[in-house]
């Protein structure tokens, strides 16, 4: 497998959200946002190893994304469950989480490890997509729809939204259509782009006053 | 990229692109609106705040007008009514016109303590309590009622607009204490502690059933009511019939 130029640009977004929020973890560490620092190193760190496996040792990562995946996936549904306080939103963030294990179990059972498990992706992707919208409603009918910019949780929530609104069409569609390759790679791109620059905006506007949850 | 995957790039790249772009401004455009409808929920709850400040402000001023003329009536008017028969009294007895004199004298100092009393530019610098202290000399002075007033606790700052709606809730409580009550004794405790101000003020007089709507009690009592929610605090009256009212207010800042 030949070394594509195009797949380092994503390591460095990763790393760039990750140095900002170090930076400025001092802005929301009072929140349940604090996990995202660790869980942007953790991002890093998996892509990182993802791309030495694939590029350098060239083995099969698939396991390893499969794996990130599906720990990404529950940190979510947790983080989630953290900052959502309507108790009808809170159960069905437990549904979803039960939803999204056992298609992951399915997949990890019945699926060869050495593919990525699609499924599993889809179910994660669209769970977090209902989540955000749950967020932006709780944010919509509260006072901090007036400060919502400087609020972390909103373009924490921003990023997932746009970027797995991107991420299941282009899945999805991919399957159907001839697609693999640059394209698909540059489309992956501009989502990572949305999705890591959207972190890093928020890092850089939020307030501290605005992040006490 | 051959023909076709270009072709494929396009239609999936549009796809998307169009989805961002629906998600961006819808969401764009319903938040924008509903912080569009809480600004304006905000600024019509501070519109209807200031024009219940200009209403309590006219209505103590009304009050400090009528009771301007009720002094000037029955004390200043009554000294100086006391003086002239003592001087009309005085021909012959120069002890009598020893006793004008002090009689106009005692008039002169209710004059000017009545003239600081209404000077609006010491009216405007008085805290709450130095208001309620004015209160409570003035019905003594007047012999309306036996009055005292207590404090407890550091004062803390308390917005001055809201300030004036406390203190306009307590003249009326005295107002109606003064007219109808026929109590004896007034007390006004003022306790400041840990950001929250509590006053409580109690009368000796026949009190009212609560329970009872009369008309007149209900404009009053809502009238309190109304001006206690616009400004967060929390005010019970509790009334037993030939017992007394009990007035209390608790704000917390």
């Amino acid at each position: 497998m030949e070394i594509q130029p195009l797949s380092i640009i994503p390591l460095v977004l990763e790393l760039t959200a990750a140095i900002l929020a170090t930076i400025y973890f001092g802005k929301y560490k009072e929140s349940t946002e604090k996990f995202f620092l660790y869980f942007l190193w953790y991002t890093f760190v998996v892509e990182l190893l993802g791309a030495y496996l694939g590029y350098v040792v060239d083995v099969k990562n698939f396991w390893l994304y499969n794996a990130f995946t599906i720990t990404s996936f529950l940190f979510y549904f947790y983080w989630y469950h953290s900052i959502l306080e309507s108790q009808l939103f809170k159960k069905l963030v437990f549904v979803f989480s039960a939803i999204f294990l056992i298609v992951a179990a399915w997949s990890l059972v019945y699926h060869s490890w050495v593919e990525y498990h699609k499924y599993t992706f889809i179910t994660g992707a669209l769970s977090v997509l209902v989540l955000t919208l749950f967020h932006f409603y709780q944010l919509l009918y509260s006072d901090e729809v007036l400060i919502v910019k400087y609020k972390l949780s909103f373009w924490i929530s921003t990023a997932l939204l746009l970027f797995y609104m991107g991420m299941i069409p282009l899945f999805s569609l991919s399957g159907y259509i001839e697609f693999r390759g640059l394209s698909y790679l540059v489309i992956l791109l501009i989502l990572n782009s949305i999705l890591y620059g959207c972190y890093s905006i928020g890092f850089i506007w939020t307030k501290k006053k605005y992040n006490r949850f | 990229m051959d023909e076709k995957e270009v072709q494929s790039f396009l239609i999936i790249f549009s796809v998307i692109a169009l989805f961002l772009a629906l998600t961006v401004i819808f969401l764009f455009a319903i938040f924008q609106k509903r912080k569009n409808k809480l600004i304006q929920e905000q600024q019509e709850a501070e519109n209807r705040f200031q024009e219940e400040l200009i209403e309590t402000q006219i209505e103590i001023k009304e009050d400090t007008l009528r009771n301007v003329s009720w002094e000037l009536h029955d004390n200043i008017g009554q000294l100086l009514t006391l003086a002239k028969i003592q001087l009309q009294n005085a021909k012959g007895s120069p002890e009598a016109i020893e006793e004008a004199i002090e009689t106009i004298g005692t008039s002169l100092n209710e004059l000017r303590s009545l003239s600081k009393l209404i000077n609006p530019s010491a009216l405007n610098n008085l805290s709450l309590v130095e208001a309620l202290q004015q209160e409570v000399e003035r019905f003594n002075r007047l012999k309306y009622l036996e009055a005292t007033i207590s404090y407890t606790g550091a004062s803390f700052f308390i917005d001055n607009k809201k300030e004036i709606i406390i203190f306009r809730m307590l003249q009326e409580f005295f107002t109606n204490t003064v007219k109808h009550s026929k109590a004896s004794k007034l007390m006004v405790a003022v306790d400041y502690s840990n950001k929250v101000l509590q006053i409580v003020a109690q009368d000796n007089g026949i009190g009212f059933d609560t329970s009872e709507n009369s008309i007149k009690k209900g404009i009053g009592l809502s009238n309190i009511r109304n001006r206690a929610k616009l400004i967060g605090a929390d005010v019970k009256i509790t009334s037993i019939p030939n017992e007394g009212t009990k007035f209390s207010l608790t704000y917390i800042n």
